[in-house]
């Protein structure tokens, strides 16, 4: 009993040395109450400090430990060990991103993705009101949903899609562009539409659905992105009935 | 509108008109064609079949690129939505000459 | 220096996963239904040459194999119905002030409703 033990299969590779990425194996103690993350940093702590990997919050909030835990994408932070106990564990960094080193990946173009749907209210009047801008309950429960986000990327790792369509800007930053037109402060969706009605952009989903599947938070990416494609098939024939109307 | 539409459609063009017979071929025949002639029936067939044929284009393009062939998407794009393009445009004509 | 490694998606990821496959299982009902309505607009087409025309067309309806093919159409398109009914919930999602209403009730109110009416339309108006 004391010194029952898990194996993990972890992803190894290193940008400055000249070996293939690697899977390496870790025997780790096993304790009901750990979580694949627990299990990582005593490998960081006792067997390996080579070994590299993102973490903060360790309570699902910051969302900068998500891996592929034999094959799904999942906060390491959330995954208990005994739901895997006694067969071994694999964990890979999230997949559909350039791996920098280990289970570490690169944001970059994610980040430039989130940016490029222009997040933030937008005004046709530039005067900001006395005080702040009211909203109601409701107002405010149309959006909430897609305003949980925590850039996990857990998403853009279940998506089949982005493989093939590289500048595919994806689940969360479509439903981070959808939260703001859905928003009654925001005024700002036709310059949205841009960046989100073509087929690098909600018609490159066909609607696997396994972004909703595997989010954390119950953003429901998916739902944002078909309800995205109604508005922008909505503006398409306004633009194509009512060209001389305003937009 | 596929989905609304389709079942019902298959189940008639399927069971009811090969199975249901009122014994005289020529009258069934009549009655069949007074029903696909009443301009409402017209005027549905069309928007269903326009919004469906593009659907499925959409659709069978994208099964195209997931099972590996993205590299030429664009001809499928051509292929697939020009289909369905012909196919509308044979409705139109069908439906406007019955 | 390699720099950052690139991991490709796995090119076979539609058969690697139930959700994958089901995904893929109801993309493929759009060939069928795709192929029915070639056949429709055929079938008005002989309608429109003359009874003639589309008679021969219903006797060859009666085939067993013709048969087979509309039923393999009629349970592709029922698949794409209801899998698709079940998804208006997320694409069309109803309110009540801040309420969402549950997902059953909008996938009934918007889906399968209408869909009932609309099937009970054409059948009434085929059989009266
Ligand atoms: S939408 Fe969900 S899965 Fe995607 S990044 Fe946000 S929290 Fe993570
Ligand atoms: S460590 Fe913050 S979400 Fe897992």
């Amino acid at each position: 009993m004391a010194d029952r033990r898990i194996t993990l299969e972890v992803f190894r590779y290193r940008p400055d040395g000249d070996g293939e990425a690697t899977i390496q194996d870790y025997r780790v103690p096993y304790h009901e109450h750990w979580v694949v993350l627990d299990a990582l940093n005593w490998i960081k702590d006792h067997a390996d400090g080579t070994l590299s990997f993102r973490w903060s919050c360790r309570m699902g909030v910051c969302g900068s430990c998500g891996m592929m835990v034999n094959g799904e994408p999942r906060l390491t932070c959330a995954v208990f060990l005994k739901d895997y106990y006694p067969s071994p564990i694999r964990v890979e960094p999230l997949i559909n991103f350039p791996v920098e080193r280990d289970l570490v990946i690169s944001m970059d173009d994610f980040l430039a993705k989130l940016q490029a749907v222009k997040p933030w209210l937008i005004r046709d009047d530039e005067e900001p009101p006395e005080g702040e801008y009211r909203q109601t309950p409701s107002q405010l429960a149309q959006y909430k949903q897609f305003s949980m986000c925590i850039n996990c990327m857990l998403c853009y790792a279940a998506c089949p899609e982005i493989d093939g369509i590289p500048d595919f800007l994806g689940p969360a930053a479509i439903a981070l562009a959808h939260r703001y037109n859905l928003d009654s402060r925001d005024q700002g969706q036709s310059q949205r539409q841009e960046a989100l009605g073509g087929e690098e952009a909600v018609w490159g989903c066909t609607f696997v659905g396994e972004c909703t599947a595997v989010c954390p938070k119950n953003v429901d990416p998916a739902g944002a992105i078909q309800q995205a494609k109604v508005a922008s098939t909505k503006d398409w024939y306004r633009h194509v009935l009512l060209p001389w109307g305003k937009r | 509108m596929a989905a609304l539409f389709m079942p019902a459609f298959i189940v008639v063009t399927g069971l009811v008109v090969p199975f249901t017979t009122g014994g005289d071929a020529d009258l069934d025949y009549e009655r069949a064609h007074q029903v696909v002639t009443w301009w409402p029936v017209r005027i549905v067939l069309f928007v269903v079949v326009f919004l469906s044929l593009f659907h499925c284009a959409h659709r069978i393009r994208h099964i195209l690129m997931d099972l590996g062939l993205r590299a030429v998407s664009t001809v499928l794009a051509v292929f697939c939505y020009s289909g369905a393009a012909a196919g509308t445009v044979a409705a139109l004509f069908v439906l406007g000459t019955l | 220096m390699r720099g950052p490694l690139r991991r490709p998606f796995p090119r076979d990821w539609f058969v690697r996963k139930g959700a994958y496959r089901r995904f893929m299982v109801r993309e493929m009902t759009s060939v069928f239904i795709g192929g029915y309505i070639v056949f429709l607009l055929v079938w008005l087409y002989r309608m429109g040459q003359g009874p003639e025309q589309y008679q021969a067309l219903v006797e060859a309806m009666r085939h067993p194999l013709a048969v087979a093919l509309h039923m393999l159409a009629l349970a592709a398109a029922m698949y794409h119905s209801i899998t698709w009914f079940n998804l208006t919930p997320a694409v069309m999602p109803l309110r009540i002030g801040e309420d969402r209403l549950p997902n059953v009730v909008v996938a009934i109110t918007m889906g399968y409703l209408p869909w009932m009416a609309v099937s009970g339309a054409i059948l009434w108006g085929v059989l009266r």
